[in-house]
């Protein structure tokens, strides 16, 4: 009788099955369900008009790559040549509402989702939401990828507060206004599941514990970032930008692992980088010729760094080591000045400082100068030289020679 | 908790204030809110528009039209406009596609009255027949630089007299009278056009960028080459040396660049060849005296037919 009951139950089920099914039973994911338009007019209906191309995406690639001479202050000097990165994307609208785009990059042999995200702008006003992976809204020089920067890596301080990149997997909401006709406002705010900086796959928690925070922490709480800013005309020539950022993460655990018998955690942690930025830029009469200054202040706060204190200088053994949480506020900044003098030539400078979370509040600090020739406006070479000065880390100096290509369509918005 | 609940509370006055500012429609009996791409199109607007338009162009007169920086001001208008009027065949993508999603406005999106692109109808020239970046920054549906063809006028006009009755057909006859006006204007432009054209048929010239063919081929110059390899890609030391050979066998005299292009290699090349450089405005406003179209015109054959060395037509 049981076995009976158990077989109707199935039967039912199954009837029930194409129905509760979000599509037709048979159908590969990816295939389109129904029949496309041949667009030479042909009754035909065959493999060669199932996926026609009249909608495909745009697609583009991006190639970065670099050699690079270090003249370190104790380690030996070194060269390198190296691809940067290898950048692909894709972008088309999804209906009348949303436009949808990724962002792939491949950095040595891994192929990484940079970006991959759906905006809808169907709320009508100038209200966008914005869903999936993108590199979250903060101040000016956070949000662009490495080919857009002014030089091959992430400002110092930007870099160091908040990493090399930060690509949040959640929601933005973002909405602009104008004052009068010649400002306009605009602001955002996101809640993401983590905004914490990559790990290295190389890290060595004997010698990088307290530059890894984030390698080891958990997450229980949506992160979130908020974004107010503003541009207007200055003059016939000018734009200027005044825009303050926030980074929230209300919660996160730090453990320390180094070994697989003896751990370390700390929780309940908090970290808030709030950022202020302002930027002038001026254009010639013919387009051609352009300065660009601006500076981003940054304020670390909360538990902002970690340390390891090992009486016996064992450290790595798990033997007398102990955490200690840094949660004294440090202030860093980023400085640039660039002048375009034609369309194929620019010149830049730009300086960058911060306060170390340690025990000391230590300094680093970066100058880089660089000078930027474009081929034609799909290829350019850059000179980057730059001299890093640290308390803690090793000084070093470095020369780039950054080759840069853009194939297919690539396009920007405008960046604010 | 707490902490979210501020968040939160922040995130619903953000959408409450975005709210109260979505709506920025005009009123009727206002103007009609026009935005142009290049002050050509301002010109030709406010003829056919008169006080019954407000016209904002984002291109100065002396800029280059692929290097446009958008400002806050042209955001804003494009927001706030009834029309947004366009060159198109790919001139203005730079900054217009940007200016056009970040508006929002969905009265001037493509395909809406309120778009209006002016090569629509138009024989563009220069339509590459495979695309390549190889042919360097080549626009794909030809030639973009129609505004400086002495027949742009009355088929810009055309187009602008259409989009502007479709969104206020109660001016109907306003427009139209207008129109008619200026048509007049322009008829007896383009005789005078004409006259001096005939004067210099086939007289060979040199351009820095391709941007003046519309105007040579009405105008009957013969473009002999281009100072760019192609377009957008400057001119190596081979291709100069060609150039300066090419410009002495075949007797050029004259070497037409734009304000944005009027640099050292041209100045290099007159050098070596002796030609003259008439540097000629490409949107109005870029020379004393083409603040209007016909106007830029007029002075467009002026400078020619002075480097030329023909007598001009008084107007």
């Amino acid at each position: 009788m049981q076995s009976k009951v158990l077989f109707h139950a199935a039967a039912a089920l199954g009837c029930a099955a194409p129905v509760l099914a979000q599509g037709p039973v048979f159908s590969t994911p990816g295939m389109p369900t129904y029949e496309t338009q041949n667009p030479s007019g042909s009754k035909d209906s065959g493999q060669a008009d199932r996926f026609t191309s009249a909608f495909n995406p745009a697609f583009s690639f991006i190639v970065d790559a670099e050699f690079e001479y270090l003249d370190n202050s104790k380690s030996p000097d070194g060269a390198e040549a190296r691809l940067n990165v290898l950048e692909f994307m894709g972008s088309s609208w999804v209906d009348p509402s949303a436009w949808a785009y990724f962002i792939g990059a491949a950095e040595d042999e891994a192929l990484n989702i940079e970006e991959a995200a759906v905006h809808y702008i169907g709320f009508g006003g100038h209200q966008t939401l914005r869903a999936g992976r993108f590199f979250v809204d903060f101040g000016k020089q956070m949000q662009t990828h490495i080919h857009e920067l002014r030089t091959n890596v992430r400002p110092l301080a930007l870099r160091t507060y908040l990493g090399d990149e930060i690509k949040g997997d959640g929601l933005q909401w973002d909405d602009w206004t104008s004052l009068g006709n010649s400002t306009a406002v605009r602001w955002s705010i996101g809640a993401f599941s983590s905004l914490l900086p990559e790990a290295e796959e190389d890290f060595d928690a004997t010698t990088e514990v307290a530059e890894e925070l984030a390698s080891s922490k958990k997450i229980d709480d949506f992160n979130y970032t908020a974004r107010l800013t503003g541009f207007t005309d200055a003059g016939e020539s000018g734009t200027f930008q005044l825009g303050a950022s926030a980074y929230i993460i209300p919660s996160f655990d730090f453990l320390y692992e180094p070994s697989s018998t003896y751990s370390q955690q700390s929780t309940g942690l908090t970290n808030i980088v709030y950022g202020l930025d302002a930027t002038y830029g001026w254009v010639g009469d013919t387009g051609e010729q352009r300065w660009t200054s601006g500076a981003e202040l940054l304020l670390n706060t909360g538990d902002n760094g970690v340390g390891i204190n090992d009486p016996d200088g064992n450290l790595g053994t798990g033997d007398d080591e102990t955490l200690q949480v840094f949660d004294e506020s440090t202030l860093g900044y980023v400085a640039w000045s660039d002048f375009q003098w034609n369309r194929y030539n620019s010149i830049g400078l730009q300086f960058s400082a911060v306060e170390l979370a340690d025990a000391t509040q230590s300094m680093e600090s970066e100058i880089e100068a660089y000078l930027t020739h474009k081929l034609s406006e799909f290829q350019r070479v850059r000179l980057i030289v730059s001299n890093f000065e640290s308390d803690v880390n090793e000084d070093a100096m470095r020369a780039v020679v950054q080759y840069t290509v853009v194939l297919g369509a690539h396009g920007h918005g405008v960046n604010w | 908790m707490k902490q979210q609940l501020t968040l939160l509370l922040i995130a619903l006055c953000f959408a409450l204030f975005g709210l109260l500012n979505s709506g920025m429609a005009s009123t009727a009996g206002d103007p009609l809110r026009v935005v142009v791409t290049i002050p050509d199109l301002a010109d030709i607007v406010k003829e056919i528009g008169g006080d019954r338009v407000e016209v904002a162009s984002i291109c100065k007169g002396r800029e280059n039209t692929h290097a446009v920086v958008a400002k806050p001001s042209h955001l804003v208008a494009m927001s706030k406009a009834d029309l947004f009027v366009e060159i198109g065949l790919s001139l203005e993508t730079a900054f217009v596609p940007g200016l056009l999603e970040g508006s929002r406005n969905v009265k001037i999106q493509p395909g809406k009255p309120g778009f209006l692109n002016c090569s629509e109808g138009w024989q563009p020239l220069e339509v590459p027949t495979s695309l390549s970046r190889q042919a360097g920054d080549v626009h794909p549906h030809g030639n973009p630089h129609m505004n400086l063809d002495p027949r742009a006028g009355r088929h810009i006009a055309g187009r602008v007299l259409i989009a502007l009755l479709a969104l206020d057909p109660t001016s109907k006859d306003y427009f139209e009278k207008r129109n008619a006006s200026f048509i007049t204007r322009l008829a007896e432009a383009e005789k005078r056009w004409a006259a001096l054209g005939a004067t210099w048929k086939g007289s060979q010239i040199i351009e820095y960028h391709q941007e003046f063919s519309y105007f040579a081929g009405a105008s009957g110059l013969k473009i002999a080459g281009a100072i760019e390899t192609k377009p957008g890609i400057p001119a190596t030391p081979n291709h100069l040396a060609e150039l300066i050979g090419m410009m002495k066998k075949a007797g050029v005299k004259v070497i037409v660049t734009a304000i944005w292009s009027n640099n050292d290699t041209v100045a290099r090349i007159a050098e070596a060849t002796g030609a003259k450089v008439v540097e000629l405005p490409n949107m109005c406003g870029g020379l004393p005296g083409t603040d209007t179209w016909i106007g830029m015109m007029d002075t467009m054959h002026k400078k020619m037919a002075e480097a030329l060395a023909v007598a001009p037509i008084a107007k």
